[in-house]
């Protein structure tokens, strides 16, 4: 095995011209992490590098003339394996296989002065003062409706079937927790008039994990949540959006607490489809 | 300049001694104005010595001439503080005429640097001399406005810094360590030479960028029904960039290390200001960066409220100045330039230490791209946007080719899979978009002045190369005129394929994005196809000024427009209009040559073409070894019709000569005499490009003979196989493959219904 190495070594050398020879340390921990390295590195004619598992060194035989040791540990960077002068990008890291996972050795994180900048997707949570004691409860019971079809429409913003199904059970528990004595008039005739749909529409979201389907039912469960929270007073302002392709191209609204539009019909396909048509302080 | 001193008009009666007066106190009032001005105006002058220089460079394997100014590539940073005046000497050492331009500044219209426009071009061995007040401040860039030099090494940095006691220095943004960096490209070829295979539709290019999406890659990625509808359509394989470039540079080089600013040693905790200008000819390039967010802060030099984005595409000559933290002790991070094809990249590593590298963006994929195409467009070539009202580059339409945003391509897709939309964790990248730009005061024009409003829609042909506005280039369109004065709003519509930075000179514009009163200046808008743009500006300062796309090749093709101001004053730098704008037009009215030339065993066959905009003047010849595999000369002159140019109609003259053959037909398809052995016809007829990209001919001969033929080139069968095939009334037929060797150089074989079979090199130019 090990001559049958050395031969392999010595015709590929042979076909590297100006050759320079260096070793240097890579992280790395199995043969799978061996050949992801060395094929990641080879470059025919021009590099040929050995990568021992045991000591964790390899041996870089270079044309001087074409590349460079740095252009040759680049590669081997971004194909996850950390040396002395390239760390690898965290998510490619993340996507080795668990053995080939090395250790890799903790960042020194500075101290960084709080940012001026305006972070769109936080600008929208600041909390306002708490209203009246009064009404807390029933801003309590509608707040935890809403909360929950804002976990239903973020989950269809990943295209996530799964998680939106899970999300919708946690909604249908929220309406069914409201209790109507304790809500405004106003709320209370709204909630009359589109309870029925919004158990029927959540029922069917918790029943499949197909994304599109639960779209469909997105569809009717947003117009009735809009006509509800538009009678029920919210303590940050929530955005009334539109993408005109959804739907089959008839159109279709969501409610979103941040302004900048994530549409829950497209996904990432199409994100940023859409804009606000209305915002309900 | 206001004027300082008012009109008097004088009673005749008091003349003498109320002249005697007025002289006294104009005089005085001069005096003080200029007393007053020259403590205001006296501030620095600052002069540059540019000296202009050929060059040869090494930067990509093979020695090549680029142009260097003072020695270097990148041109030198050239940095101005707002008040001071600027004073550029350009000393002109090449052997070919030279300009300079200055990317978004406001000054007079002379020292713009638009040749044959603004000032007749920089003649070799000559100095000229820009001098303005510099009025404004922020990060631009300057570059040649000659030719393709701007390609090949003039381009560079222009930067005019705040005045410290200015009221919009901002705490935190303004006093950062700061970097000017300006984003090029580097090709072996001669630009000329990518000009001219861009306007003859050469695919090689694609092919070094791997993006040829031939049938056979269609057919293994599971697209073959997505490639045939796509040539059906006639639309050609598209990518998101034309040119092939073998290096992409930051300041010139493709990797550098940013270790200390001003002595200042980096460290980590640090926020580090990047003053970023894309000096790139034809490239748009995604900026990420391996230490996190990044925040925005300026755009074409005018600050914007502070944006924070996970990535952001800069256009080709936009600049953006944004801000990165340095998250970790001893560690180095990536800041990297990726090109919209994500075949090629630039790297700078901030700060001190092992360096922390960025993914790259992965290959795009094509044929979801090619997919999306063909929903978006009609079969007579107009696009359709299916209701969407897209502006501001808000919605990406090319996010069905990024692997990072909706997954890696599945070979054979069903489209009824319920599973084909997959949840993405990346899919909440925040990319910036023109809407989240916000400008911290307000930008409203003044209310009195009246408004035009102008309507432009982007027009262009892939397959011909010819990119518009309205259908019309440069050389075919007046000046539009505009007052001084006037609030001038333009709508600009995308009806095009290609995504086009569409830039002003001479001054900046609102871009109306939602941001009411405080709407964002800038100077450059990249529209996005099917996007609808409003922009807004006041005609404040008079002269010719210049409205194109930024992609060079785009502009030297004629898409652009000149706006001209209404009773201006005669440029003192162009004695004579009339000559000068014949030399303008002359850069889109330029022929392109092309030929080709089979080398084969049954006879030579090739064609040449010099074709312009609407022309075409080619020939075809078969030119067997003997008189009985007989000889042939069709030669045609034709104009191209309409915006797609698919109709040809030409006239033309066709020769032969043949000495009893194979293959002798008496008759035709309509039972004409065949004159196949010894014709010499004048003709006249139309080509007519039918789905499938199959060209249709019928032509008349001035015998009465009728012939109609169908004839298909280059259809790409896999990366490097081009298959052709044609056949005619008069019994005719040819097919035949290619294979691509490189860019002048294939191998061939065909079957010629009068030469037999044969094989061959072909060489093309």
């Amino acid at each position: 095995m090990a001559m049958a190495l050395m031969l392999s070594i010595s015709t590929c050398f042979a076909e590297i011209k100006n050759a320079k020879e260096e070793t240097v340390h890579i992280y790395g921990n199995c043969s799978i992490c061996k050949s992801t390295i060395e094929s990641a590195a080879n470059v025919k004619d021009v590099v040929q590098v050995e990568w021992n598992k045991d000591t964790k060194m390899a041996v870089l035989t270079y044309d001087e003339k074409q590349t460079n040791q740095d252009e040759i540990l680049k590669r081997i960077g971004l194909a996850g394996y950390d040396s002395d002068k390239f760390l690898a990008p965290d998510n490619v890291y993340a996507k080795l296989e668990t053995c080939c996972q090395y250790e890799r050795a903790a960042k020194i994180i500075a101290k960084i002065e709080a940012s001026k900048a305006v972070n769109l997707a936080v600008e929208e949570k600041v909390v306002a003062p708490i209203l009246e004691i009064k009404t807390e409860g029933e801003q309590l019971q509608l707040k935890e409706v809403f909360n929950s079809y804002f976990a239903v429409k973020d989950a269809l913003v990943k295209t996530d079937g799964t998680l939106a199904a899970t999300k919708a059970v946690l909604l249908l528990n929220s309406i069914n927790a409201v209790k109507m004595e304790n809500l405004t008039k106003e709320e209370h005739s709204e909630w009359m008039k589109v309870m029925k749909d919004l158990v029927f529409d959540a029922e069917h979201i918790s029943e499949t994990k197909d994304a599109g389907h639960q779209r469909d039912h997105f569809t009717s469960l947003s117009k009735n949540m809009y006509s509800l929270i538009k009678v029920s007073k919210q303590e940050t302002p929530t955005y009334y959006q539109f993408c005109p392709m959804a739907n089959k191209g008839k159109g279709a609204n969501w409610l979103a607490k941040e302004k900048i539009v994530k549409n829950p019909y497209y996904g990432s396909k199409m994100l940023g489809c859409g804009k606000t048509v209305e915002t309900i302080n | 300049m206001s004027h300082f001193i008012k009109n008097r008009v004088l009673s005749p009666c008091n003349m003498r001694m109320k002249s005697l007066i007025v002289f006294i106190k104009t005089n005085a009032i001069i005096t003080v104005f200029v007393l007053f001005s020259s403590t205001i105006f006296a501030q620095k002058v600052v002069r540059y010595d540019l000296y202009v220089k050929d060059t040869l460079v090494h930067f990509a394997g093979k020695e090549k001439r680029a142009i260097a100014v003072n020695g270097q590539i990148p041109m030198p940073t050239l940095t101005f503080t707002e008040g001071d005046t600027a004073e550029i000497h350009v000393h002109n050492q090449l052997k070919e005429e030279t300009s300079l331009h200055w990317h978004g500044l406001f000054l007079p219209n002379k020292e713009d640097g638009v040749p044959n426009l603004t000032q007749m071009p920089i003649w070799p061995n000559t100095t000229h001399i820009y001098r303005f007040p510099i009025i404004q401040n922020g990060t631009h860039w300057y570059h040649s406005h000659s030719g393709l030099q701007e390609q090949i090494g003039m381009y560079g940095n222009f930067v005019m810094l705040k005045r410290p006691s200015s009221p919009s220095f901002r705490k935190g943004i303004d006093d950062l360590p700061t970097l000017p960096i300006v984003l090029s490209e580097w090709t072996n070829l001669n630009p000329e030479n990518i000009h001219r295979m861009l306007h003859n539709a050469n695919d090689y290019p694609a092919l070094k960028k791997n993006s040829v999406q031939s049938y056979g890659e269609a057919i293994s990625a599971g697209h073959f029904k997505t490639k045939m509808k796509n040539e059906w359509k006639r639309m050609m394989a598209m990518d998101v960039s034309d040119v092939y470039y073998e290096k992409i540079f930051m300041n010139g080089l493709p990797s550098s290390e940013l270790k200390s600013i001003s002595g200042n040693e980096l460290k980590g905790g640090d926020k580090v200001r990047l003053r970023i200008s894309n000096g790139g000819a034809s490239s748009y390039f995604w900026l990420t960066y391996a230490g996190g967010k990044i925040t925005v802060v300026a755009n074409d030099g005018n600050d914007v409220e502070p944006v924070e984005v996970d990535r952001l595409i800069i256009a080709v000559s936009e600049t953006y100045d944004v801000i990165v933290t340095i998250p970790a002790e001893k560690t180095a991070y990536e800041f990297l330039a990726t090109t919209e094809d994500r075949t090629n990249s630039a790297s700078i590593y901030i700060g001190n230490g092992i360096k922390q590298l960025k993914s790259p963006l992965p290959r795009l994929k094509y044929f979801e791209g090619m997919k999306m195409m063909n929903d978006m467009m009609k079969m007579n070539g107009e696009l359709d946007d299916m209701g969407m009202a897209m502006s501001l580059n808000q919605m990406d339409m090319n996010v069905v080719m990024y692997p990072e945003i909706t997954g890696d391509a599945k070979p054979k897709q069903d489209d009824n899979d319920p599973n084909r939309y997959n949840a993405n964790a990346l899919g909440d990248l925040v990319t910036l978009n023109y809407a989240m730009l916000k400008s911290p005061t307000i930008t409203a024009l003044p209310k009195e002045a009246p408004i035009k409003e102008l309507y432009f829609k982007l027009s262009g042909n892939m397959n011909r190369y010819v990119w518009s506005l309205d259908n019309k280039v440069v050389s075919e369109a007046d000046k539009i005129l505009i007052k001084k004065g006037e609030n001038v709003r333009i709508v600009i519509y995308n009806g095009s394929m290609m995504r086009h930075p569409m830039h002003l000179h001479g001054h900046d514009f609102r871009l109306l994005n939602g941001q009411g009163q405080n709407a964002p200046l800038k100077n450059i808008v990249d529209i996005m196809p099917m996007e609808t743009d409003t922009l807004e500006f006041n005609a404040n300062v008079e002269g010719d000024w210049f409205f194109h796309c930024h992609i060079l090749y785009h502009m030297m093709s004629g898409m652009g427009r000149v706006f001209s101001y209404e009773n201006q004053l005669p440029n003192p730098l162009i004695p004579n209009p009339k000559l000068a704008q014949r030399k303008l037009f002359a850069d889109d009215r330029g022929f392109h040559f092309m030929a080709e030339n089979d080398f084969a065993t049954n006879g030579n066959d090739g064609m040449a073409m010099l074709q312009n905009t609407r022309w075409s003047i080619g020939s075809e010849w078969r030119l067997g070894y003997h008189d009985s595999h007989g000889y042939e000369v069709e030669t045609h002159i034709g104009r191209y019709m309409g915006k797609m140019q698919w109709l040809m109609p030409f006239i033309g003259f066709d020769w032969r000569y043949r000495k009893f053959g194979i293959d002798e037909q008496e008759t035709n398809l309509f039972g004409q005499s065949n004159s196949k052995d010894l014709r010499s016809l004048v003709t006249v007829g139309v080509n007519y490009t039918l789905p499938l990209l199959i060209v249709g001919q019928a032509e008349i001969y001035h015998d009465g003979n009728i012939r109609f033929q169908l004839m298909r080139e280059d259809m790409p069968i896999t990366k490097r196989l081009r298959m052709s095939f044609m056949l005619n009334t008069d019994k005719e037929y040819m097919a035949g493959f290619r294979y691509i060797v490189n860019k002048n150089m294939g191998i061939t074989s065909h079957y010629d219904s009068d030469m037999g079979f044969g094989a061959g090199i072909t060489f093309s130019y």
